[in-house]
This record gives structure tokens, sequence and C-alpha cells, in this order.
């Protein structure tokens, strides 16, 4: 079982459900899916780098 | 007399309608944006639902059930039961039809394998699942009361 992959898989389905709820228009749910994206799979795989050293 | 009559008989008639539309967009994920024909984010909202809940059983999470001895459990049952029929349609899939009637609430299987590494990302899943269909609960509520398009 590939971890990244069901976390990229998570923060797809999460990205694509805010960018419906809460954008209209095409571009506006494009711009808003892959910040949103980005933030997720960037942020927790930093966060999983930083929290290595710790037991 | 008559019209104020009548605004009252509408307005109890609205709210019956809006009941029987948020109860239709919690059971079935995207109902209530189809029947409110916002069709592109109701097929959108029940594809993403339906596919964190069917991850969440192959990746043999536990369905929130409530424990008496574990409040936490009540929290993740909350989350879960957000799937509307999905959620009781996997309890009656892992208790029988019997098992879940006679098991309410207390006596439920959530299914699940806790030894195996899928079970925590299946539970994720779940509660992710079913949080996100409260919020369609919500935005359709929003929809149908005009405060949004």
């Amino acid at each position: 079982m590939d971890h990244l992959l069901l976390m990229c898989w998570h923060a797809i389905l999460v990205s694509v459900f805010f960018a419906f709820l809460w954008r209209s228009d095409a571009s506006g749910r494009l711009k808003l899916f892959l910040k949103t994206l980005l933030i997720m799979v960037v942020g927790s795989t930093l966060l999983g780098w930083l929290m290595f050293p710790f037991p | 007399m008559s019209s104020a009559k009548h605004s009252t008989e509408t307005l109890g008639a609205r709210s019956r309608a809006a009941t029987w539309l948020l109860a239709a967009s919690w059971l079935v994920p995207g109902l209530g944006h189809w029947i409110l024909g916002k069709r592109v984010r109701a097929v959108v909202f029940a594809v993403v639902i339906v596919s964190a809940f069917v991850t969440g059983v192959l990746l043999n999470g536990e369905l929130g059930v409530p424990k008496p001895q574990n409040p936490f459990s009540w929290l993740a049952t909350f989350a879960c039961i957000g799937d509307g029929l999905l959620y009781v349609v996997r309890m009656v899939w892992l208790n029988g039809l019997g098992g879940a009637i006679s098991g309410f609430p207390f006596g439920l299987s959530g299914g699940g394998d806790p030894t195996l590494a899928g079970f925590a990302y299946g539970n994720t899943f779940f509660y992710t699942g079913g949080l996100m269909n409260l919020l369609v609960v919500l935005d359709v509520s929003d929809i149908a009361s005009g405060e949004k398009d």
C-alpha cells in the first residue's frame, strides 16, 4: 500500500469537493483546486519530514 | 385575515419541502443539488463522497459506531452518519438487517480490521466523506433559501 498515493487521492477528493462548493466559475474552481491540492500535498510532505527526527 | 392564513400555510408548505429536501440531500449525496437544478455540482459531490466511502471500505476502515466507554466514538459516529444511506447500507451489510436493528445503538459492528495497514486511512476516508456530505446539506440549505446561487 502506497501511503503517498493514498494521501494524494485524499487530497484530490477534498480539493475537488471544496473547489465545487466554494467557487461557481471554471477558472475559480481550477485555481482553488490547484491551490488546495498543493497546500495539502506539499504541506503534509514537509510536515512529515519535520516530524521525522522525533520518536 | 385570509391573507395571513394563506401566508402561514405557504410558509408551512415551504418548511416541509425544505425539510424533505435536506433529508434527501443527506440520504443520497448530491440529490439535493440535483433537485435544485445544480446538476454538475450534484454529480461531482456524489462521485467525490461515494469515492471516499468506497475507498474507506476497500482500506478496511471502521465505520463510526457509538461506544459507551469511548466518548470520541460519538464524534466518529456523527461524522460517518453524514454519509447517509451509504452508512445504513454498510451497517446492514456488516451486521445483517436483524443485527443492525437489534444491535442499535451500542451493539453494532463498524467492521474494519485494526491490524491492517489501511485501517486508519480507511477511517479517515469515512469521516471525510461523511463530513463533506454534511457540508453539502448546508450548501443545499443556503441555495434553497436564496442565500447562495
